[in-house]
């Protein structure tokens, strides 16, 4: 393959550049201070652009992100979306800048406008695609700006744009390296057809949420150049490079101050696209005085489904958190990255060859999130910083696609948002997590209202509340995910698809002694009665997935498998279920406020069974009225069994590494336990 | 002289011992994984997630691919920590600490 893949491991700073240290000595004092703000205000205004202007559902959720670059390509501010973008982003420009500047056929020029969504060109799948434009100033190239949103169809094998049957690169629709579509300000037609025609399962939005990408670019491009002419070019490149070198100096300050030593984690899901299987994220964590390396050996081999990744993508997931977390008050910058080191095993699933499938490379990269997540809230919690660590965010990707022909006549394909913007957030030190928070990949999303996306998509939402006992318990309990019900509605058939997974096991987790979430089937139900019934008024109509599995008032056939799901066509009133998970918990379940307990059996977000068996809490099943005596009793008597029960861990030791999962799930770990490759991988 | 490392475990910089926050109770040498110094137990998610539905899906994890394995303190039952792990996977040394550098600098800033 003629691909630079060395070039995708620049994401750290460039070297600082001698006109750039000539611009950083000539700010004047506040001047850092003050343009730095005005660029993070540049990002939130393109931002706001650019969501006005895309259809799709991430442009409704706003699980997006806009940022502004150096002229290296380096990134120095990005608006709080999908973080994740904003650092493969900078090697789309990098590569421009390498290939294209000195090539006349191509070069970069005012008003050019480039555009990229391959995975080996510094993307992250195919779906996230990236409008990216030069800003000059007096013809000197002073800054890029990238706008990168999620498009919800790419022309792959499914609809959708992450098809979960895809097994090479080959079965994964449009992929543009970085291209030049437009020139002179002005996007080329021709470019805009040649992408109808790839995505020609919904062209008018591509065509729509592309411009709706430029214009959050050009946006940028008409401030920074407005600031330029007010206050001279040299600021806008001295403090742009500024934002990257403070970062820098703010993450190793404050990564001297965390306590040394190695910290581990260990997360799960269970498919690789075409079958369930055990997958698993291995994380070494090693800080030492102002550096941290993540090492992710030990993580399962690539596999021939969809559910890969390459180690840019792998690393650029660290954005989420890193980004959304511990440097959140710091700029959005490449020098974070400065002081922070990566081993992504090439043969891994975290690095595969170049021609697998990495359609599902997010939803894969949800163990990352998780990995990192665990393994940092434990260095940030032995370090004294108890308010930044936080029992894992569900991340689990519960994407639910549906495409078709909606109720305008319209070819669309795209995502059910709401739910997706609505997984539970891991419990704090302090309280418990929020219930529906939001994804954590871009967690200034949010849910769109149902009435919305009814009008854009021609099903009917039969119910889309918190599930009970999703979240994982503790002494604070994650955040309550949530369950959605749609019925296919004014028109004859939609097509539905889900890339979500933890219907075996659950990637989130709690942390000390919180319990992880818990798991969520697919549910599907088709040729059903629910429309009669609606019509005649019926009074039994469900309210929610499990109520209409158990009490099955609605006439059908039920179909509750894994939450992997492959396209399949679904009729007027065939319902389609999903679930965001909830968040993971956080302490000794037994150190619940009791009350909490009473007042979450009281929203009905958890069942009398887990009060009773798992809060150990006892109270009048009557009134609610909480017996303090009892409960305490109840739970003094469990903290004597759980000693009784216990074992010493090398006696524990001694039956538990005779134990194995069963056989189905060790399909694609590799080799038992350690997880090496026990298989050739060849793609066609 | 202690300190905290997480919820519920100190560490004693003196003796370089893991000590339970809620009974003083001294689990192990610093130097090892705390979780040696536990109790532990194989939980079945079942116990804990109830089965909402019958059948292979439940909403509940499958307890063929994971478990929750869970380490009390031996002396007062707290819940230390829980791993969710396949039956049979190596259980995590999830914290790894340079001690002589935590002695270094608590222990020192201390008498100054």
């Amino acid at each position: 393959m003629p691909v630079d893949l060395d070039l995708n491991k620049r994401y750290k700073p460039e070297p600082i550049t001698d006109y750039e240290r000539e611009c950083i000595a000539k700010l004047k004092p506040g001047e850092y201070e003050i343009y730095s703000e005005k660029f993070n205000n540049i990002v939130l205004e393109a931002k706001e652009i650019a969501t006005r202007i895309g259809i799709s559902g991430f442009f409704h959720a706003g699980d997006l992100i806009v940022g502004i670059y150096t002229a290296n390509g380096d990134l120095a501010s990005a608006y709080c979306g999908v973080y994740l973008h904003t650092v493969t982003s900078q090697l789309a420009i990098k590569y421009i800048l390498k290939y294209f500047k000195d090539d006349p056929t191509v070069g970069i020029k005012e008003g050019d406008i480039f555009y990229a969504n391959e995975a080996l060109y510094g993307g992250v799948h195919n779906p996230d695609q990236a409008a990216i434009m030069p800003i000059f100033y007096d013809g000197e190239l002073i800054a890029w700006a990238v706008t990168a949103v999620h498009q919800p169809e790419t022309g792959a094998i499914e609809p959708g744009g992450m098809p979960v049957t895809a097994r090479t690169r080959y079965d994964e629709g449009m992929k543009l390296p970085p291209i030049k579509i437009g020139e002179n300000y002005q996007i080329r037609t021709d470019m805009l057809d040649m992408m109808a025609n790839m995505v020609s399962r919904a062209p008018r939005m591509q065509i729509v949420d592309t411009k709706a990408r430029v214009a959050g670019c050009d946006r940028i491009r008409v401030r920074v150049q407005e600031l330029a002419r007010e206050k001279g070019k040299e600021l806008v490149v001295g403090v742009l490079r500024r934002m990257v070198d403070a970062a820098e100096e703010a993450v190793s300050k404050r990564l001297e101050q965390w306590e040394d030593g190695t910290y581990r984690a260990v997360t799960f899901f269970d498919t690789i696209g075409t079958q369930d299987a055990l997958v698993r994220c291995s994380l070494t964590l090693t800080k030492k005085g102002n550096r941290v390396t993540f090492d992710f050996s030990g993580s399962s081999p690539e596999n021939d489904g969809s559910f890969n990744s390459f180690d840019h993508i792998t690393r650029s997931h660290s954005s989420i958190y890193l980004f959304g977390v511990p440097f959140a008050d710091l700029p959005a910058s490449s020098g974070v990255y400065a002081p922070l080191d990566f081993v992504v095993p090439k043969g891994t699933y975290l690095d595969a060859n170049w021609d697998a499938s990495v359609a599902n490379s997010p939803v894969a990269n949800c163990a990352t999130v998780t990995a990192i997540s665990l393994a940092m809230a434990k260095l940030l919690f032995a370090s004294g910083e108890h308010d930044l660590a936080t029992a894992v965010y569900s991340a689990t990707g519960c994407s639910f696609h549906v495409a078709g022909v909606n109720q305008w006549g319209v070819l669309f394909a795209d995502i059910l948002a709401n739910v997706f913007n609505a997984e539970g957030g891991g419990a704090r030190t302090n309280r418990d997590g929020i219930d529906s928070w939001g994804f954590p990949y871009g967690c200034w999303g949010k849910g769109p209202d149902v009435e919305d996306m009814e009008n854009e998509q021609p099903h009917l939402h039969l119910f889309f509340k918190h599930r009970q006992n999703s979240m994982g318990f503790g002494k604070y309990r994650g955040g309550a995910g949530t369950t959605i019900g749609v019925a296919v509605h004014s028109v004859p058939s939609l097509v539905y698809q889900s890339n979500s997974k933890n219907h075996k096991v659950p990637t989130a987790v709690g942390l000390f002694g919180g319990y992880p979430p818990a798991t969520h089937p697919g549910i599907t139900v088709v040729n059903t009665n629910y429309f009669e019934k609606m019509k005649r008024g019926d009074k039994d109509l469900p309210t929610n997935a499990i109520e209409m599995v158990k009490e099955r008032t609605i006439k059908g056939e039920y179909l509750i498998e894994g939450n992997i799901r492959d396209a399949r066509p679904y009729q007027r009133g065939d319902i389609f279920i999903g679930s965001s998970p909830g968040g993971g918990g956080y302490g000794d379940v037994l150190e619940r406020d009791p009350e909490a307990v009473i007042q979450d059996l009281e929203n009905g977000f958890i069942s009398e069974w887990v009060a009773k068996n798992v809060y150990k809490v006892v109270y009048d099943p009557e009134t609610r009225i909480l017996d303090e005596e009892a409960t305490q009793k109840a739970r003094e008597q469990e903290r004597e069994a759980r000693k009784r029960r216990g074992q010493p861990f090398d006696q524990f030791m001694e039956e538990w590494s005779k134990k194995r999962p069963a056989e189905e799930a060790l399909a694609y770990f590799g080799k038992w336990p350690t997880g090496e490759p026990v298989r050739e991988i060849v793609r066609i | 002289m202690r300190k905290q490392i997480t919820e519920y475990l100190d560490i004693d910089l003196i003796n370089e011992m893991w000590v339970c926050r809620r009974c003083d109770h001294a689990l192990i040498s610093a130097h090892e994984n705390y979780k040696k110094g536990c109790l532990v137990y194989d939980r079945n998610p079942h116990e804990i997630q109830p089965p909402e539905i019958e059948g292979e899906y439940t909403f509940s994890p499958d307890p063929d691919w994971i478990r929750y394995v869970e380490f009390y303190c031996p002396s007062c039952g707290t819940l230390i920590e829980t791993e969710a792990l396949p039956p049979g996977h190596p259980i995590t040394h999830d914290i790894e600490l340079d001690i002589e550098k935590l002695k270094e600098k608590y222990l020192l800033t201390k008498e100054d």
